[in-house]
């Protein structure tokens, strides 16, 4: 196995030096992280974002020279914000990633297959037919049943139609898509147009509803499912080459085809129930990565990982500081800059 | 607003003498009951109808500011002298940012006047900081069951604002104030046929109406009237034109704010060859209801009496 060049981009000597590059990214992704806490509609100068963390980590150390209502923005609101939008920016990225390489498809991206579509009926149903009859944590388990289940149908249609191969696995979850975003779609007609502005919102994503007490469940899930992708890196890599190929390599092509897919499901299902529908990061983070260090999903998937969540952080920044005090739905900055980012990226990458 | 100040003006020493003592007090929000043991001290009202109702008791030195104005223009000049010295935090719904950075204690508003069903803004997202919310009755459907909309919905909030801020003496003459002034409105009120009313709030591809749980329906019953959508199950809520049609209203009542004016409205409906023969637009009737006018609020009562003008006005 490790005599198999699977590599399908350029060998750059950054290959090598991939520690170093995990380092400085992740050293990044912190400054970044700490950057999202002092930004936002009320200035609250860096000095005091340090003694409300601080003191909170441990009490007493610093002198309270600030209010109440300071304290909570920046230890349970800014503080949970910014943790879950880089959660759910290495979530995505990873799933961007992992579907691109079973199903050998460049446009693979978390919300092609179906999932998000099912966890956003999940909160259709939630807000406006049933209400929230178990509390806050009403829609996330909504949403997060919402994907299951319809990656369960993806799965269940793929299987019973003999449609496990790469093109026609997304076929299946394209149809499945349309089906159940149509579902989505007449539960928002049929209930409460001015109810249907919550949706809406959910649809296009966005970090507003992040609280500590639900950081353990996406945090969770990007642990678990990451580090199962990441094991399987070379397997990844095989897939990329083709069914044949992989079936040579000794890989159970189907079964773990479908494997993968649940996997992503999961991670999905959890991002997109805390944080609704982000887009981009998941299609586009993979391929800028993947121009710059080559296609090895040894190095894609860490690095896809770290830059996806240091892009959502980043883009989480110009949602809450664009027009103050308003945030404006983190699904259109990521669409945005990140669109003409990828454009600028592949110009700059044209082959001469 | 200027009349129901000096109707209370005598009682204002009354009151603030006699209320401090009753906390803590209990109300009821929507499917809560909510306790205060003290009266709120930076208070954030959203909407300016909720705004009215805060001001009309007095309450201003109590608020930090308002929300949620701004983006749909509907500050008229009387609410804007009143509001003077307060700061506009955020002109649509605020963020939890937003109240916290105030470091307010109070939080009036309602689902869909500033806090949305699964939003960020709830009472159980703001209850962990130490925010106490006060729901407008006439949102409530949006989170449970409740009976036809009513003016009495109104005096519901004034009176718990009364309770919940240590002004109930000033609350409950303020709204004993309206009770007469209506019952002695309708006394010498012509009871005739009531007219059919169709509410146009906004949209032209589709009305965007009031329905059976919604103010309008209750002040068009109060003015005389009838609202011809009482009978669909919603507060404000989106329709289509052959339902209208249909019901031949002989009277439309535009609810002004926003993008789209008045006369706007009303010359769409006159324009448009499907709305001919509907009697409101063949014979004119149209009767424009400002928004602060039309939701619930202290404005209340001059609208029914707008309503019952335009309805007798044969």
């Amino acid at each position: 196995m490790s005599h198999h060049h699977l590599v399908a981009g350029p060998r750059h000597a950054i290959l090598h030096q991939l520690p170093l590059i995990l380092a400085a990214l992740a050293f990044l992704l912190v400054a970044t992280m700490v950057a999202a806490v002092s930004l936002g509609s009320v200035a609250i100068p860096p000095e005091t974002v340090w003694g409300v963390i601080a003191n909170h980590l441990f009490p007493g150390s610093v002198e309270v020279t600030w209010s109440g209502g300071r304290d909570n923005i920046v230890w349970e609101v800014r503080l949970p914000r910014v943790i879950l939008g880089a959660t759910i920016g290495a979530s995505l990225a990873l799933v961007g990633a992992a579907l691109q390489a079973i199903t050998r498809n460049q446009l693979a991206d978390p919300h092609l297959l179906g999932i998000s579509s099912g966890a956003a009926l999940g909160a259709v149903i939630v807000l406006l037919h049933t209400g929230m009859f178990l509390g806050l944590a009403t829609v996330p388990l909504f949403a997060f049943g919402g994907a299951l289940l319809t990656t369960a149908l993806v799965v269940f249609v793929a299987n019973f139609s003999d449609a496990t191969d790469a093109s026609r696995l997304v076929l299946t979850g394209v149809a499945i898509s349309f089906v159940v975003t149509s579902l989505g779609s007449l539960g928002i007609f049929l209930g409460d147009p001015r109810a249907a502005h919550t949706v809406i919102f959910w649809m296009l994503g966005g970090l507003g509803l992040s609280q500590w007490a639900q950081l353990p469940y996406p945090l969770l899930a990007l642990l678990c499912c990451g580090c199962y992708l990441l094991a399987n890196a070379r397997h990844l890599n095989a897939m990329t080459l083709g069914d044949e190929s992989a079936t040579t390599l000794g890989i159970p092509v189907r079964r773990f085809r479908m494997v993968v897919f649940v996997v992503c499901a999961l991670l999905t299902g959890a991002a997109v129930a805390f944080a609704g529908v982000i887009s981009f990061v998941g299609l586009m983070i993979p391929h800028i990565v993947r121009l710059v260090v080559g296609g090895d999903y040894r190095r894609v998937l860490p690095l896809s990982a770290l830059v996806g969540a240091i892009f959502l952080v980043l883009a989480d920044i110009a949602a809450r500081t664009i027009i103050p005090p308003q945030d404006i739905p983190i699904g259109v900055i990521t669409g945005l800059v990140g669109g003409v980012f990828f454009v600028a990226l592949t110009r700059k990458r044209k082959p001469r | 607003m200027k009349r129901a100040s000096t109707l209370i003006a005598p009682l204002l020493l009354a009151a603030t003498a006699a209320s401090v003592a009753a906390h803590p007090v209990t109300v009821t929000s929507c499917d809560r009951e909510v306790t205060f043991d003290a009266p709120p001290s930076r208070a954030i009202s959203n909407d300016v109808n909720l705004t009215e109702m805060m001001l009309a008791l007095g309450l201003s030195d109590r608020m930090v500011g308002y929300t949620g104005v701004s983006e749909w223009k509907t500050l008229d000049e009387t609410l804007r002298a009143n509001v003077d010295q307060l700061p506009e935090l955020s002109p649509d719904y605020p963020t939890r940012e937003v109240l916290l950075g105030a470091d307010a204690d109070f939080y009036f508003a309602g689902w869909n006047y500033g806090m949305r069903v699964g939003g960020e803004v709830t009472p159980q997202s703001l209850a962990s900081f130490g925010i106490a919310v006060y729901e407008l009755t006439e949102s409530c459907i949006h989170v449970m069951k409740r009976p036809k909309s009513s003016i009495e919905d109104m005096y519901a909030d004034l009176l718990n604002l009364g309770l919940i801020f240590g002004v109930e003496d000033k609350a409950e003459a303020l709204v004993e104030g309206y009770r007469q002034e209506l019952a002695d409105f309708s006394a010498n009120l012509s009871h005739g046929e009531a007219p059919g009313v169709f509410i146009y709030d906004s949209g032209e591809n589709k009305p965007f109406t009031a329905g059976r749980y919604a103010m309008p329906t209750a002040l068009v019953e109060a003015a005389g009237g009838v609202n011809i959508m009482d009978d669909v199950e919603s507060s404000w809520v989106e329709i289509g034109w052959e339902a209208v049609i249909e019901r031949n209203p002989e009277i439309v009542v535009i609810v002004n704010y926003g993008e789209v004016s008045a006369d706007q409205k009303i010359a769409f409906m006159k324009d448009n060859p499907a709305f001919k023969d509907i009697p409101a637009v063949r014979n004119d009737r149209f009767v424009v209801l400002e928004y602060v006018e039309a939701t619930p609020g202290p404005r209340n009562i001059a609208a029914i009496k707008r309503l019952a003008a335009e309805f007798n006005a044969n």
